[in-house]
């Protein structure tokens, strides 16, 4: 319920900013109609036909105008997409669904941009569907005030090309890349983490709408000119404040994938290049478990924003795009640069300190934490390769030995009398502690114990412990 | 029945401390997890680490210990909490509420000294603060995690396995756990009193044992205070400490306070009532001298007695007893004739 009234606000106030956008928009155009090609070329004549006829009938006091009139549709794409239930099957027998929730639309991020401004390569109705591709690295609708050029990602996507993610397929990203294909593809495409999901929180939404409301008096007086509050300001305040990413959220991004289990154990790697791919390691199919349960995670659990999230290591310049593996040499986490990632401001800014050299060793993946990876790997003995298997070498017998003598004197030892120390330091406790002679000290205590000892190797026998036994009994009393 | 008699024959206030302790297990750890729970934590770790905010690092500036103190907030204040009353009332965390020094001590407590191993009669000062110095500045350096040799992570996973959560049961078969789990047996099941972590390794003790002796002078401040003229020198309260902080000098004996967790189980044993959990009395001026031996009127309960000279090079052995006051000895010699006596204490 919630969610469905936050949709509603969200439409009605993009319903306002179309009003408020498409207003600036006529009249500039009014002024230099003609000379702007590009707009023109966009497909942008139709939105001022559209806007015109909006502004009219405002003039003409029509104020309560519905979503489904106001929103830009010069296509008139949605007179086949807004029917429900608009489904076709495939070439490969797949059914698809082709209509579009118009609520959902308007409300994303993308809603006040009409269809083909994206899907250019539809010249016709009906089109074909794999004209309908989108490709991420095109230009753009908006225009860029300082350059005066269209905006595109091609940076992110070239950057995005040269990560693990990108490599070997790349072809349009979100072209002929479904949902559904996905599930047999190695690497992600842009639609697979960018889902156009509503993109102002409920919280924020009150902070927006008067953000906006006041954007030609505070952005206004440096980035003059209609152009910029129009177009690019209500871009970039949307990006500010309507901004639902904080670090709990690109986490779930990567764990959409990282964390099914059975899926990244059927991927293959090529850890150096040329080499041949080989079968990962429990330690990559169980990142995501092992960066939850230690520290890192464990706080960002707690609080959005704390923590380090799997972009702050693995992706922390440029676009953030660029997740490479470990043992590339540009990688942040390459033994190289991990001193730089960890003393990113905010962190650990004390890692790039020559003295901290083995501090950046600090294993952030830690298998012996991972909850639930038992028996997910029973051969991988990488966890049994560490220097505490021998310190647990010599622990374990001794612990062995004292268990074993307890339960031995427990069941089949005798009882004392008085005071009993412990075999094991007793005499020096005495000593130092007590300040006096344990008592029957002509018998030296510490030396008869050795002595017996050599004759029988294995275990001492009961007869000799109770022998032992007798002859340590030094009581305190009396 | 065996059980039974003993505990009957234990202090009220000893088993009101098992009972505290008891109290606190079931509150911290699984399967109720009711404190933790509290702040939305499954352990002891993160948030509620009280283990590791103060970790020197070379080159870490102020930014980098508030961002420490932030991870770990809530145990930021449960330390300070700790340490203000210890000041005030001794260490009453470390030996009434601490849910993992109190577990190993309870399951020692369960079967016979015989074949444990006795570690009070190790220097455990220095050994402490040496540990203390590595772990604050050494091991952050070498790279070594503050988590290796934790018993605040051990035993909530160990409590954890056996209520059947799979995250304690896969730390109890990797090789730290397994580790710190014999580790938890040598210091704290198979040792005299199960409080050996508590008196080398734990870092929590270590701060806390400073406070506890910066206080200790002070008059208003309650510790455990011994009266040394009623002293008989029995040693039945240095048998029965937990932490080994009592040890007789002289045949007196001398607390130390940088040990001592207030426990209460010397005041409980000693017939003399020559020790006790107390504030020191104001007047401590002698009242009179009569033929060069002086009186006062109210007993002179001392925490913590003067440093010798010179003796240990380890200065941080405050207690040293090798310089009694000569009229301590006059006056013990004078007014009672039970000292001589002092082997015939109460065997229990």
């Amino acid at each position: 319920m919630a969610m469905c009234s936050l949709q509603q606000d969200v439409l009605l106030y993009f319903i306002h900013y179309q009003i408020k956008f498409k207003k600036i928009f006529t009249s500039r155009k009014d002024e230099d109609k003609g000379t702007d090609f590009n707009i023109l070329f966009n497909g942008l004549l139709c939105r001022y036909l559209f806007g015109l006829c909006i502004g009219i009938s405002i003039a003409l006091g029509a104020t309560t105008a519905s979503a489904e009139v106001r929103h830009p549709d010069p296509e008139g794409c949605f007179s086949c997409h807004g029917i429900e239930n608009l489904n076709y099957i495939d070439q490969e027998g797949v059914l698809r669904s082709a209509s579009i929730n118009r609520k959902h639309y308007y409300s994303a991020l993308h809603g006040n941009v009409p269809c083909r401004d994206c899907h250019r390569d539809i010249s016709e109705f009906p089109h074909e569907a794999k004209n309908g591709e989108v490709d991420c690295a095109d230009s753009c609708h908006v225009e860029e005030p300082s350059k005066g050029e269209a905006y595109n990602h091609r940076y992110v996507v070239e950057e995005y090309q040269s990560s693990v993610h990108g490599e070997g397929w790349s072809s349009g990203f979100t072209g002929g890349n479904r949902f559904e294909e996905e599930a047999f593809q190695s690497n992600p495409s842009c639609r697979q983490c960018h889902s156009n999901e509503l993109y102002i929180a409920a919280e924020s939404l009150p902070k927006f709408k008067d953000s906006f409301d006041h954007m030609e008096a505070e952005c206004g007086t440096c980035h003059q000119g209609e152009v910029w509050l129009g177009q690019f300001g209500g871009h970039i305040l949307r990006r500010l404040i309507g901004s639902r990413w904080n670090k709990r959220v690109h986490n779930e991004m990567c764990n959409r994938c990282h964390n099914d289990h059975e899926r990244m154990a059927k991927l293959e790697i090529e850890k150096n290049q040329g080499e041949p791919k080989e079968k990962v390691s429990a330690r990559f199919v169980l990142a995501s478990e092992s960066y939850a349960s230690t520290l890192h995670g464990r706080i960002l659990d707690s609080d959005v924003n704390g923590g380090a999230s799997c972009l702050d290591c693995h992706a922390p310049k440029n676009f953030r795009h660029g997740v490479l593996r470990d043992e590339h040499k540009l990688s942040s986490t390459h033994r190289g640069n991990i001193a730089e990632t960890c003393s990113q401001s905010g962190c650990h800014g004390f890692a790039s300190h020559p003295l901290n050299a083995r501090f950046v060793e600090t294993d952030v993946h830690d298998l012996d934490q991972v909850s639930s990876g038992i028996g997910f790997f029973p051969n991988d003995s990488s966890r049994l390769e560490s220097g505490w298997v021998k310190i647990l070498a010599v622990l374990l017998p001794v612990l062995f030995f004292l268990a074993a003598g307890t339960g031995w004197s427990h069941f089949f030892g005798e009882k004392k009398k008085g005071i009993i120390f412990s075999r094991f330091g007793g005499v020096a406790f005495q000593e130092k502690i007590l300040g006096r002679k344990p008592k029957g000290k002509n018998k030296p205590k510490p030396k008869p114990k050795p002595k017996p000892k050599p004759k029988p190797e294995p275990i001492p026998s009961d007869t000799q412990s109770s022998g032992l036994d007798q002859s340590r009994s030094e009581t305190d009393e009396n | 029945m065996d059980i039974v008699k003993r505990i009957k024959d234990t202090p009220n206030v000893q088993l009101f401390r098992y009972e505290t302790i008891i109290l606190s297990c079931t509150l911290f750890f699984s399967p109720f997890l009711f404190l933790p729970s509290l702040v939305g934590n499954p352990d002891l770790c993160g948030k509620l680490c009280m283990r590791r905010f103060y970790l020197l690092f070379p080159g870490m500036d102020s930014a980098d210990v508030l961002n420490s103190m932030q991870a770990s907030a809530i145990g930021v204040y449960m330390l300070t909490l700790i340490l203000i009353t210890t000041f005030f009332f001794g260490r009453l965390w470390c030996g009434y509420v601490c849910p993992v020094g109190g577990f190993s001590e309870m399951v020692s407590r369960t079967f016979g000294d015989q074949w444990k191993i006795e570690y009070r009669s190790l220097p455990q000062i220095p050994i402490r603060y040496g540990y203390f110095s590595v772990y604050l500045s050494l091991m952050p350096m070498l790279g070594i995690s503050a988590c290796t040799l934790c018993n605040f992570l051990t035993i909530p996973r160990i409590f954890d396995a056996f209520s059947g959560n799979p995250q304690g049961i896969a730390f109890a078969l990797s090789t730290v756990g397994l580790v710190n789990i014999a580790l938890l047996f040598l210091l704290g099941f198979f040792a005299v009193k199960g409080r050996a972590y508590c008196q080398f390794l734990c870092p929590i003790g270590a701060v806390d044992g400073l406070v506890n002796r910066l206080g200790a002078k002070l008059r208003f401040t309650r510790r455990i205070r011994v009266e040394r003229s009623r002293c008989t020198g029995c040693n039945v309260c240095a048998r029965k400490c937990m932490t080994g902080a009592i040890k007789m000098e002289n045949r007196v004996a001398v607390v130390d306070q940088l040990s001592c967790m207030s426990c209460h189980e010397c005041v409980d044993v000693c017939d003399w009532r020559a020790i006790e959990w107390r504030t020191a009395p104001k007047e401590h001026a002698p009242k009179r001298k009569k033929k060069g031996v002086e009186y006062y009127p109210q007993p002179e309960w001392q925490a913590v007695y003067p440093l010798a000279k010179k003796k240990s090079l380890i200065k941080l052995n405050l207690i040293d007893v090798s310089e009694l006051k000569p009229k301590l000895e006059l006056k013990k010699s004078n007014s009672s004739s039970t000292a001589s006596g002092e082997s015939n204490a109460k065997p229990k």
